[in-house]
């Protein structure tokens, strides 16, 4: 004799149906929060790492004009740079440019004074490009006669921090820059430090 | 009795498992790509781009180190295994690699030289008594490990702007017309080298080339340095390393530029003159504080650390007792290229000097005496003919003294005299006539003290004579130097100490500044090519 088997017997308790789903949900549970906290992870890191980087591309924005400097002053609260650069690169406007265009973004040739019995090596007619960092909002921003550059953009409150040092005939910036990232609640582990001298000997700023 | 398995049930569970671990591998695989490229951007790259810089640096450390060595050196000796740049007015280095990172580094170095406005001339000074400049211009390159990508918020992107800037382009405004975020900073050349690409090998627009980066990907960076002759008569009238005094109390030091025309007494207080700038440059250095002012100085006073005592109403310029400087000992220059010349070996009496040939600049017509007791006259060689420039050293092993003692430098002739012991002659007896009486040039008749042993003094006593116009330079920094008369005097002295009360009326020429004996380089200018 074969005994049949009703198709409702295939059919899960009340019990077992619950057992199920509680289990699932438990399950389904713990996947979309550990993915929720793993991406939220993810984004902090992300973060972190991209607001690093722009910490660093700000010290190495103002390491590289400080270095090829003329004067740099800092102001009191630390949060402007102001600078003096030689002007290398003919630029659209100059006088050269004006009488011969093809002239535009080549190198200009220096020119010699003496000043203060020493030689002052000069490009291009005085004064020199005028740079300038601040804070604008949530942006670190660079102009340079005029012209700006937006050299990093964060919400976590950048916050760079520049003192000039003058000694005999050259100078040099200290920065310090920290965030707040947007994981912990304050700025404590994040800063960056740089130090840069100017190659050039010091001219009185403008 | 057999019982059926649901086989859907297993597959249901094998689904949500493997989709599950699809779910946190994506998350996770985000996470590696996305740290990974960060970590590129914030560590490789930033450490790739400051070692390029460095590289660049130590390609013009380079530079300088081998005109440094051209110092009193044998130029056969000069530019080993450097080739010569092209345009005729320098040379380039081999490459040079070093470091564990494989940096490499080369350089161009060009002869240049600014004339009297001080504009910029590539090429060697047409003044073979003046001393060259050089432009040292360097590249650095550091290879960029790993896989050739940018950071994640800066990849250049068809967003309709122009982010390399062609020559002549209105939108170059250097680093503006590139792209955002590090690439505005950094710039990677993936396959080619952008700078070649864009602006040409020289960075002036020309031959512009398709070149493979020598490492791809990678970073270079470039640096211009200026590098200028030290030289012993630079911008002072009077430079002393222990102690001043003078001059008398009508006497005055001015200065004027001899490339200009003659000295004329009145531009000094005629500010409506084009050269009242060069007549205010009749300065006094004094290596200590030690200095008193008598006259007037038409220039600037400087001490180290000094508290300058007399007429110091009388300074035009500023005082600035805070310029500290160094005096080396003087070594005789090396004579191995000189045209040596046996005979004569001392100048007791009358003697003149009939130079076979005329020599130049760096090889001379090389005579050594014993002394000169006598009135030495040089004359210029002469060549089918006619006299021509003559370029003469002379080196006496003892004493320049004597009533009669003395040296007269006729036109044409080019005179430095090396001297091992003392100077005593009467001042008219220093007879410059190169290029004319009326108005010698000083640098024509240049005096250089070598100096003793330590402890053994060394003299310079230019004595009263007949009234005259002295136009001579001395560098001798183990020298105490007196000036004992009151003559005209054109020229410079470089000494231990100096003491002078005569009224003398004395003239800087600015054109010594690049003159004289070279003693060294020095780093003028430092500017990055940041394009």
């Amino acid at each position: 004799m074969r005994l049949g088997i009703s198709a409702k017997t295939h059919a899960f308790t009340l019990i077992e149906m619950m057992v199920a789903m509680a289990t699932a949900s438990a399950i389904l549970g713990v996947t979309v929060t550990s993915s929720i906290a793993l991406q939220r992870s993810f984004n902090s890191t992300d973060n972190y790492l991209a607001t690093e980087t722009q910490q660093i591309r700000i010290v190495d924005f103002l390491a590289r004009d400080v270095r090829r400097g003329l004067s740099v002053v800092s102001s009191v609260d630390q949060q402007t740079v102001q600078l003096q650069i030689p002007k290398y690169i003919i630029q659209a406007g100059d006088p050269e440019a004006i009488l011969n265009p093809s002239l535009i973004g080549t190198p200009r040739s220096p020119s010699r004074a003496i000043v203060s019995r020493d030689y002052n090596i000069n490009y291009g007619a005085a004064p020199p490009s005028f740079v300038e960092y601040k804070v604008n909002g949530a942006s670190i921003e660079r102009w340079e006669d005029g012209v700006k550059t937006t050299i990093a953009s964060s919400t976590d409150n950048l916050l760079p921090q520049t003192i000039d040092t003058e000694l005999a005939n050259t100078e040099y910036t200290t920065t310090s820059i920290t965030f707040k990232p947007i994981s912990v609640a304050d700025r404590s582990g994040t800063i960056v430090y740089a130090t840069a001298y100017l190659r050039n000997r010091r001219r009185p700023p403008p | 009795m057999q019982t059926k398995k649901n086989t859907k049930q297993t597959g249901n569970v094998l689904l949500c498992v493997l989709g599950t671990i699809l779910i946190v591998s994506l998350i996770g695989a985000s996470v590696l790509r996305n740290s990974t490229a960060r970590l590129n951007a914030s560590s490789n790259q930033v450490r790739a781009w400051k070692e390029a810089l460095s590289a660049a640096e130590t390609g013009g450390d380079i530079g300088f180190a081998e005109l440094r060595m051209h110092v009193g050196s044998d130029p056969s000796t000069w530019w080993a295994g450097w080739t010569p740049s092209g345009t005729g007015h320098g040379y380039v280095s081999p490459e040079t690699t070093f470091g564990s990172s494989n940096l490499r580094a080369r350089t161009v170095v060009e002869t240049c030289y600014f004339d009297a406005s001080g504009v910029f001339h590539l090429g060697s000074n047409p003044d073979p008594n003046a001393n060259n400049w050089y432009r040292v211009r360097s590249k650095g390159t550091a290879p960029l490990p790993n896989l050739k990508r940018t950071g994640m918020d800066d990849a250049l992107t068809n967003d309709g702007l122009t982010h390399f800037a062609p020559i002549g382009s209105t939108a170059m405004q250097d680093i503006t017309a590139r792209s955002k975020g590090n690439s505005l900073l950094r710039k990677i050349d993936f396959q080619y080298d952008h700078f070649v690409a864009t602006y040409g090998p020289n960075g002036d627009g020309l031959n512009k080339a398709l070149i493979t980066a020598s490492y791809a990907p990678s970073f270079s960076r470039r640096v211009e340095q200026i590098v200028e002759p030290v030289t012993p008569f630079f911008d002072a009238a009077i430079k002393s390393a222990t102690s001043f005094y003078g001059l008398g109390s009508a006497a005055w030091i001015d200065s004027y530029d001899s490339r200009n025309g003659p000295y004329d007494p009145t531009v000094k207080t005629n500010p409506a003159s084009p050269y009242y700038k060069d007549s205010r440059h009749g300065s006094v250095e004094i290596n200590s504080g030690i200095a008193t002012i008598m006259g007037t100085i038409y220039g600037d006073v400087a001490t180290n650390g000094g508290n300058v005592t007399g007429k110091t109403a009388n300074v035009t310029g500023t005082i600035d007792n805070n310029v500290p400087f160094t005096l080396l000992p003087y070594q005789m220059p090396d004579t191995s290229t000189w045209a040596y010349q046996p005979l004569p070996t001392n100048v007791t009496s009358t003697k003149t000097l009939a130079p076979p040939s005329a020599g130049t600049s760096a090889a001379p017509i090389y005579y050594v005496f014993t002394s000169i007791g006598g009135a030495l006259t040089v004359n210029p060689a002469v060549v089918s003919g006619s006299p021509v420039d003559t370029y003469v050293a002379i080196r006496v092993t003892g004493d320049i003294s004597g009533g009669n003692a003395g040296v007269t430098v006729n036109p044409k002739v080019h005179l430095k005299i090396y001297f091992q012991g003392n100077i005593s002659v009467k001042n008219n007896n220093l007879i410059n006539q190169n290029p004319s009486l009326p108005n010698p040039y000083a640098g024509n008749l240049q005096f250089y003290g070598i100096s003793p042993p330590a402890g053994t003094p060394q003299t310079i006593n230019l004595n009263s004579g007949q009234p005259a116009t002295l136009a001579a330079t001395f560098y001798a920094p183990s020298a105490d130097v007196h000036e004992n008369g009151n003559p005209d005097f054109i020229g410079t002295v470089v000494c231990k100490s100096f003491y002078s009360n005569g009224n003398i009326s004395w003239h800087y020429d600015r054109a010594l500044n690049d003159e004289g004996q070279l003693l060294d380089f020095r780093i003028a200018s430092y500017v990055e090519d940041t394009r």
